[in-house]
C-alpha cells in the first residue's frame, strides 16, 4: 500500500505529515481476507509486547 | 492520527503463501530473539564450552531451517517483516 | 444533524480583503470563500455533514482514498491563497457549526492567529528527510574467526560480530542525523521534528532517521538549500522537499 509511484504520490506522505496531528501510521492489527471476504483480525501488539519483555530480562 | 490497518488480501491460490509469510515472520522474530539472548549468555561468560558449542550448533541449524522454509514459500528475507506502526518494525533492521 | 457545516482551511489578515481566486474548489468539491472578522479573514468552505460531521470524519480519516483526495484539495486551496497573501494554515478537518461559530473563534483567538501570521509572513518551509544509506553486505572474513572454536561457537561469534557492527552503524547514523538537524536548525528561523515516516507509506526500503521541517525567510531560501546540498555523509542520504506553505509553524491554539 505504498504511496510511491508518481511525484504526486511521493508528496502525499509528506503532505499528510503536515496536515494530520500525529501523522499516518499503519496499525499493527492485521486483517486477513480471503477471496475478498474479511475473515480474521489479529492484534500483533499483544504478541510483541509479551515477547519483547522476555528479551529485556 | 490516521490508522490504516495492514491487510493480507489472500486469494485461494496464494493463501498458503500469504499465511506462511505471517507465520514465518513470527518465527523469525523468535529466532532472532533466541540468538540475541544466546549471544548475551555467551558474552556473560557463565556457560561451559560444550554448552556454548551446542547452543551455537542449534541456532545455526535453526537458521538453515528458516532459510529452507523461506525459500519453500518463495520469500526473500525482506518479505519477513510487518510494520507495527508506533511499535516500529516487527524485526530490527537487517544485520549485514 | 445540521444542514451544513463550515470547513476552515486557514486564517489570514483582513487587510488583504476577502477576494478568493475565482473558480477555486476545495474539499468535498465545495467552493471557497472568506469570512472577515476584525483584523482576520478566515478561508472556508460550506460542507456537507454527511462527510464532515465528527462521526463521518472519524471514518473518513481512516479511508486512504478519501484522505488523499481531501488532503490534496485542502492543500490546493491553501497553496492558491498563499500566492496572493500569507495565511496561517490549519490541519486537516477543522470544522465548525456555522459562520457565526467561525467568527467567534476568530475573535476569541485573535492574538494567537496574529502571532502565527507574524511568525510565518514572508517565510517558507523546507522539508528535510534523512534515510539510512544502504550498507553493502560486509563479508566477515572467516579466517578471522578463532580457529580453536567449534562450528557452533564460531557461528555465535560471527553473529556477535555482526550485531556489534550493526550497532556501530546505528550509532554513526544517529550521529549523522543529529549533526544534520543541528546544522540546518542554525541556518533556519525555526525547526519542527516529525516522526519518521512509515516505510509502507513512503516506499523507502531503509529506515528514516530524520523527518524535519525548517522555517526559512524567503530571502534566505537559496542560502538554506545550499547548506542542505553541501551537507554530506556516507551514513545517510538526504532528501529535500519544498518550498512549502509553513504548515508546520502555524500551530494555533484554538478553544
Amino acid at each position: 500500500m505504498t504511496l510511491v509511484g508518481t511525484d504526486d504520490d511521493l508528496a502525499l506522505v509528506d503532505l499528510l505529515d503536515r496536515l494530520l496531528a500525529g501523522g499516518v501510521v499503519v496499525t499493527g492489527d492485521v486483517t486477513i481476507s480471503l477471496a475478498g471476504v474479511d475473515l480474521v483480525q489479529i492484534s500483533l501488539r499483544a504478541l510483541i509486547s509479551s515477547v519483547a519483555t522476555l528479551v529485556d530480562k | 492520527m490516521s490508522r490504516l490497518p495492514a491487510r493480507i488480501d489472500a486469494e485461494p491460490e496464494t493463501v498458503g503463501r500469504d499465511l506462511g509469510r505471517l507465520v514465518l515472520t513470527i518465527v523469525e522474530l523468535l529466532r532472532q530473539l533466541m540468538e540475541r539472548q544466546a549471544i548475551r549468555r555467551v558474552e556473560a561468560g557463565d556457560l561451559p564450552e560444550e554448552t556454548v558449542e551446542r547452543l551455537g550448533l542449534g541456532l545455526m541449524r535453526l537458521e538453515e531451517a528458516m532459510d529452507e522454509l523461506r525459500e519453500y514459500f518463495g520469500l526473500r528475507p525482506e518479505d519477513l517483516n510487518i510494520d507495527l506502526g508506533p511499535l516500529g518494525n516487527l524485526l530490527p533492521p537487517p544485520e549485514r | 444533524m445540521a444542514d451544513s457545516l463550515v470547513y476552515l482551511y486557514a486564517v489570514g489578515d483582513a487587510a488583504f480583503g476577502d477576494a478568493v481566486p475565482p473558480g477555486l474548489i476545495g474539499v468535498g468539491e465545495a467552493p471557497v470563500r472568506m469570512i472577515v472578522e476584525g483584523r482576520l479573514a478566515a478561508v472556508v468552505s460550506t460542507v456537507d455533514p454527511l462527510h464532515f460531521s465528527e462521526d463521518a470524519l472519524q471514518r473518513n480519516l481512516e479511508d486512504l482514498t478519501w484522505l488523499a483526495a481531501t488532503a490534496r484539495a485542502h492543500h490546493a486551496v491553501v497553496d492558491a491563497i498563499w500566492q496572493h497573501r500569507p495565511v496561517a494554515p490549519l490541519r486537516l478537518a477543522t470544522v465548525y457549526l456555522d459562520d457565526d461559530n467561525v467568527r467567534a473563534v476568530l475573535r476569541a483567538n485573535e492574538a494567537a492567529f496574529a502571532g502565527a501570521l507574524d511568525r510565518i509572513r514572508g517565510a517558507r518551509e523546507w522539508g528535510v528527510k534523512a534515510i539510512v544509506h544502504p550498507q553493502p553486505d560486509a563479508d566477515l572474513d572467516p579466517t578471522l574467526a578463532d580457529a580453536t572454536l567449534g562450528p557452533g561457537a564460531a557461528y555465535l561469534q560471527h553473529k556477535r560480530k555482526a550485531r556489534d557492527r550493526a550497532a556501530r552503524v546505528q550509532q554513526d547514523v544517529q550521529d549523522a542525523a543529529a549533526d544534520l538537524h543541528r546544522t540546518l536548525s542554525a541556518a533556519a528561523a525555526a525547526s519542527h521534528l516529525y516522526p519518521p515516516q512509515d516505510p509502507q507509506l513512503s516506499g523507502h526500503r531503509e529506515h528514516m532517521v530524520l523527518n524535519a521541517a525548517y522555517l526559512v525567510e524567503e530571502s534566505a531560501a537559496g542560502a538554506f538549500t545550499d547548506v542542505v546540498k553541501a551537507w554530506q555523509s556516507p551514513h545517510v542520504d538526504v532528501e529535500l522537499t519544498g518550498p512549502w506553505v509553513p504548515y508546520s509553524f502555524a500551530t494555533l491554539e484554538e478553544s
